[in-house]
């Protein structure tokens, strides 16, 4: 399964056992340095007031990454780590509020959301941002979501992205268009995404 | 025999002289797809007993004939299975559990009906407080 799907979503999802228990449920999404994939989840308790565990949820002992809940084989795929640690490494993954510039030193945008193929893949496939005025056509009143694949190329520098220039060619503003043909340039064997 | 029907039948010792109660649920242990207890319900203030399914001599469709208990009270962890929700080990929801049907001699689960079609016992993994897990035959299917 590589349904993409979309990080915002993914928070407050539970964390369930192939035996049918719930053990936790998401708080944030922890990305690598480079923004390629998904290295693991911060997690909170089971109820609503609960608040964060000290423990993580490395992507590793995921067994898959679906739409209504995280799977994991038992209780032991949970790692115990402080709490100070599990806050530090989601602040560093945290992709939501950085800037996204081209090569070129144009600015994209903002990210507001990120999209990851769900299943066994965890893969990073493609922003959503607000995008600059510069980038989309049209009212300069409205605002502007567009998402941009995240290309071989990008580079990480603290909040700044740095995605290739021609990256921007395939902006659009509608998700099952850009599915679509995401899905296309997978099947015809070129990679992903340019 | 389906999970429906048992439910609310008498519960009787054999001789069919003393009446123990009325079935009020059948506790599944998933990852051997079988039924492992059958919970008893004695009455509106004398609570409810456990019987391993060993204990069942017959069953039918006008009631239960049971050994009587020997032991305390089983502290085996029961989950409903009729109306959990239903989610593939991909992590998605595949509605919720009408009814299941099993072998009353070994206690084997058949199938299990949901609200998304039949699905074969062997396909079951796990059944906890949060939902009846199965496998996946494949992404988008039960």
């Amino acid at each position: 399964m590589n349904e993409l799907m979309a990080v915002r979503g993914l928070t407050t999802l539970p964390v369930v056992t192939l035996g049918g228990d719930v053990v936790a449920h998401v708080k944030d999404t922890v990305f690598d340095a480079s923004a390629t994939r998904i290295t693991g989840f911060t997690l909170t308790g089971r109820t609503l007031l609960s608040g964060p565990v000290p423990q993580d949820l490395p992507w590793p002992a995921v067994h898959c990454l679906g739409h209504h809940a995280v799977m994991v084989r038992g209780r032991e795929a949970l790692v115990d780590v402080p709490l100070s640690v599990a806050r530090r490494d989601a602040l560093r993954g945290r992709l939501l509020g950085a800037q996204v510039v081209t090569d070129a030193g144009d600015t994209v945008g903002t990210v507001l959301d990120v999209l990851v193929e769900g299943g066994t893949s965890g893969r990073l496939v493609a922003f959503r941002l607000a995008a600059h005025r510069d980038l989309v056509h049209g009212s300069r009143h409205r605002r502007h979501r567009v998402y941009v694949p995240r290309g071989e190329a990008l580079s990480a520098s603290g909040r700044t992205l740095v995605v290739p220039a021609h990256a921007t060619a395939y902006v659009t503003d509608d998700l099952p268009g850009f599915t679509a043909r995401a899905g296309a340039r997978h099947d015809r064997g070129r990679g992903v995404l340019p | 025999m389906l999970f429906s029907r048992v439910r609310g039948l008498p519960v009787l010792a054999p001789g069919g002289a003393d009446h123990l109660g009325t079935v009020r649920a059948l506790t599944v242990d998933a990852a051997s797809r079988t039924v492992t207890h059958v919970r008893v319900r004695r009455g509106r203030l004398r609570g409810e007993i456990v019987l391993a399914l060993g204990a069942v001599e017959a069953a039918g469709p006008d009631g239960l004939i049971v050994r009587p208990p020997d032991g305390g009270p089983s502290a085996t962890p029961h989950h409903d299975l009729l109306g959990s929700r239903v989610l593939t080990e991909c992590g998605e929801e595949r509605g919720t559990v009408l009814d299941a049907a099993f072998d009353p001699a070994d206690g084997r689960i058949e199938a299990v009906l949901t609200t998304f079609g039949e699905v074969p016992g062997d396909r079951l993994l796990g059944l906890g407080d949060h939902a009846l897990v199965v496998r996946s035959r494949r992404a988008h299917h039960l």
